[in-house]
């Protein structure tokens, strides 16, 4: 559904990601794990078209994003929760939400998908009315995930949800995100908690220094030595 | 037990216009602090019908009004003398032509009464109303601010308080500083060159309606082909600098404030030649030029703008079935007609800001990089904020440039944008209600406190002080340095600091600040999310 050829990403002379291939097929959860730096926002940044690739192609459903404008890939059907969240802090709950919505027109379904959010989120419509910036952490998370579900996406970007949480909070957000996945979204998941996300996750890629080092079914990652010692923590 | 003392701090706000104007200032000022007081209170009440939070505010609104007296009464018996003039003199009444002569004690007297009793009765209906329902209220307070603003100008003519000027250039900034609130305030790019766009407004219309190159179009139509130029210019201006944030569009700005009126002195020989062939279209001269084509002025160089001197006389508006000279004659028709511009441009901001684009402009200001994730093309909605802000100044120059009849690039210099600026700061950044009290007391200040200030403290210098004064240095110094006026930038920039310090979001924050603060209450109410979870 979503693939990734070769894409090449600078950031002036930084080559920061040198030829990235992935692909997330429909209804799956892929996660992309890698340490600080190794370029998992930057790849999730690429898709969306906040940077150009140099080289190289992204496709959605063999439609060619390269060359689309950053706002209009949304409505594609791409949609991400960003790293750091950057929920509009002024702004209501709800016209948070509203926001995700901007790029639809569809009146009866952002009112269908507001309620679908509401379900997976009860925390958030306890918070309706109540300002952005005034959310601890956690609802914070849930409210940018909530935002990025309200496009309706086809691929859901999740970028480092767990960042900044308590340990149970992000139990919580996981299992909220394996919900999300049993009702039928594809999700891209970026994690550096990548015990985490390979527990949930069907396939993963490892990702270091700009470039991809493994791959595989996520059991399999689990168990390569490589990714325990490294990723892990574990000798 | 009720506390006096927003009654008092608001008695003494306004007790302080009337020591500088004394006389029928009396009636409006007491009227207003007794409005205020009464809003005041009856926003804290604690009560809940509307009779009831109406009595309560009765004392607190005689106790600002009577402070309002004390101030006239202190003009009229301790100013008056000390600034030379004579205790008793004659105020005249004006009743179209015909003049009616008052005594000024009498004037005092009738002024004292009914600035008390309106005050009182101001602030009785202001707070009463606060105990209606929201959109009751809404409606009664807008019925009382239009008698108000319908009834004030009569009262002023009639009674002769020169103010009218004053008030017509308060509106017209009020219309200017409504435009940058759209930029500054609802899409959150800092612009210090606003004062560009009145300029190309005001020259819009003088151009289309003078004699400076012989176009004298309607009046009507030139208003909106100065808003059309405006936000062409806004166009213009966005579309190369908006990729830059900040610090950096504010300088780009701040170049643009300042270029735009040089270009104006210089526009003094302008001639349109097809570069190639060098055929020429506009401003040649015939006999000199071999290969022309000249479509315009063809008598020679055009003179666009006259440089220093300035385009004048600008042609006045033109109503059909009325009097030619009604827009002459006096302040009234300006009032009214600038009142109307005003209104319709509130109504149309109010409609942009509770649509789609209102929403992306705030989204932008919130936040430009998740913004531009919701599908909001960043690049569009913060030209769609420059067009607009430029489209009311655009309104806003063409409407000076009939009024004052004249123009100069002289005027539209940098304090103007920084001087609109501090209006919407002042008043609160994104609340078009505050802007217009920002901008009533900023311009207010500048137009009718301050030249009212430096003429009694001339005359305090010339009949108390200086006869008492024998050094020939200090006499120097307390005749010529201390002219309130040339401390006005001073001053705006002294409020400015104080504002950023004690209240950061302006007299009338928004909606949304004010929001935020109520929200934080109830959070602190709830147990935060991690706390209910780790007690499982």
């Amino acid at each position: 559904m979503l693939e990734l050829k070769d894409v090449h990403t600078y950031y002036g002379n930084i080559h920061a990601l040198k030829g990235i291939s992935l692909t997330v097929d429909d209804g799956e959860i892929v996660t992309l794990i890698g340490s600080n730096g190794a370029g998992k926002t930057t790849t999730l940044r690429t898709i969306q078209g906040l940077i150009r690739p140099r080289h190289g192609t992204i496709t959605l459903n063999g439609e060619d994003l390269t060359k689309v404008p950053a706002h209009e890939i949304t409505s594609k059907g791409v949609s991400q929760s960003p790293e750091g969240r950057l929920i509009f802090p002024r702004m209501t709950v709800k016209e948070n939400l509203e926001m995700g919505a901007f790029a639809r027109k569809d009146k009866d379904g952002i009112k269908r998908d507001m309620e679908r959010v509401f379900t997976v989120f009860p925390r958030l419509k306890e918070r309706i009315s109540q300002k952005g910036g005034t959310l601890s952490g956690g609802e914070q998370q849930m409210l940018a995930m909530g935002r990025a579900l309200m496009a309706n996406p086809r691929v859901l970007l999740l970028d480092e949800p767990s960042m900044g949480l308590s340990p149970i909070l992000v139990e919580q957000i996981f299992k909220i995100i394996s919900e999300l996945h049993a009702q039928g979204t594809t999700i891209l998941l970026v994690e550096q908690n990548a015990r985490m996300a390979l527990s949930i996750a069907s396939r993963g890629y490892v990702l270091q220094t700009g470039e991809i080092r493994l791959q595989g079914p996520a059991a399999r990652l689990r168990d390569d030595e490589d990714v325990r010692k490294t990723y892990l923590g574990e000798h | 037990m009720l506390k006096l003392r927003p009654a008092l701090t608001i008695g003494l706000a306004a007790a302080f216009v009337t020591f500088l104007f004394g006389g029928w200032s009396i009636v409006v000022i007491g009227l207003l602090a007794g409005a205020m007081t009464g809003l005041n209170y009856g926003q804290r009440s604690l009560k809940r019908t509307p009779r009831e939070i109406g009595q309560e505010a009765i004392v607190p609104g005689l106790v600002a009004a009577g402070m309002v007296v004390l101030g006239g009464v202190v003009f009229s018996y301790v100013v008056t003398p000390a600034v030379g003039k004579p205790l008793a003199y004659s105020l005249f009444l004006k009743f179209g032509k015909t003049a009616v002569r008052m005594d000024y004690f009498f004037v005092l007297m009738i002024s004292i009464v009914a600035g008390v009793l309106l005050g009182a009765l101001a602030s009785w209906y202001m707070a009463s109303i606060q105990g209606l329902p929201e959109h009751t209220r809404r409606a009664r307070l807008i019925i009382v601010l239009v008698v108000f603003l319908l009834i004030f100008p009569f009262f002023e003519q009639i009674t002769n308080m020169q103010w009218m000027a004053a008030v017509i250039t308060v509106q017209i900034f009020i219309l200017l500083a409504l435009g940058l609130n759209i930029v500054v305030g609802y899409a959150g790019l800092l612009d210090l060159g606003y004062a560009a766009f009145f300029a190309i407004g005001a020259y819009t219309a003088g151009l289309l309606n003078s004699p400076q190159i012989d176009i004298s179009w309607n009046f009507w139509l030139v208003i909106w082909i100065a808003a059309a130029v405006g936000s062409v210019a806004g166009l213009a201006l966005g579309a190369p600098t908006l990729r830059l944030r900040g610090d950096y569009l504010a300088i780009v700005t701040l170049g643009f404030g300042e270029i735009v009126p040089v270009v104006f002195r210089n526009l003094i020989t302008v001639t349109l030649r097809e570069p190639i062939t060098r055929i020429c279209f506009v401003g040649c001269d015939p006999v000199k030029e071999v290969r022309n084509a000249c479509l315009y002025a063809c008598t020679g160089p055009l003179d666009l703008t006259a440089g220093e001197k300035g385009i004048n006389p600008i042609g006045r508006p033109l109503i059909p079935f009325t009097p030619e000279n009604l827009f002459g004659a006096n302040y009234l028709p300006w009032y009214f007609l600038i009142l109307v511009l005003i209104l319709f441009s509130i109504f149309l901001i109010r409609r942009m800001h509770q649509s789609r684009i209102g929403r992306a402009w705030m989204a932008i200001r919130e936040d430009e990089l998740a913004a531009s994730q919701m599908g909001i093309d960043p690049v569009k909605t913060k030209l769609m904020a420059f067009a607009m802000g430029a489209t009311f100044s655009g309104f806003a120059g063409a409407f000076y440039g009939s009024y004052i009849s004249a123009i100069f690039p002289g005027v539209f210099d940098f304090s103007v944008s920084v001087i609109v600026l501090c209006m919407v700061i002042l008043g609160g950044l994104g609340n078009m209600v505050g802007v217009i009290i920002g901008g009533i007391l900023i311009m207010g200040t500048d137009r009718l406190f301050l030249p009212q200030m430096a003429t009694l403290l001339k005359g305090f210098m010339t009949a108390t002080v200086l006869p008492n004064v024998s050094h020939p240095a200090l006499r120097d110094f307390l005749t010529f340095s201390l002219d309130p006026i040339q401390f006005r930038l001073m001053l705006f920039g002294l409020v400015l600091v104080i504002m950023m310090i004690v209240r950061p979001e302006g007299l009338v924050p928004s909606a949304e600040r004010r929001a935020e603060l109520h929200a934080g209450d109830e959070a602190a109410g709830a147990p935060p999310l991690e706390a209910e979870v780790a007690a499982h």
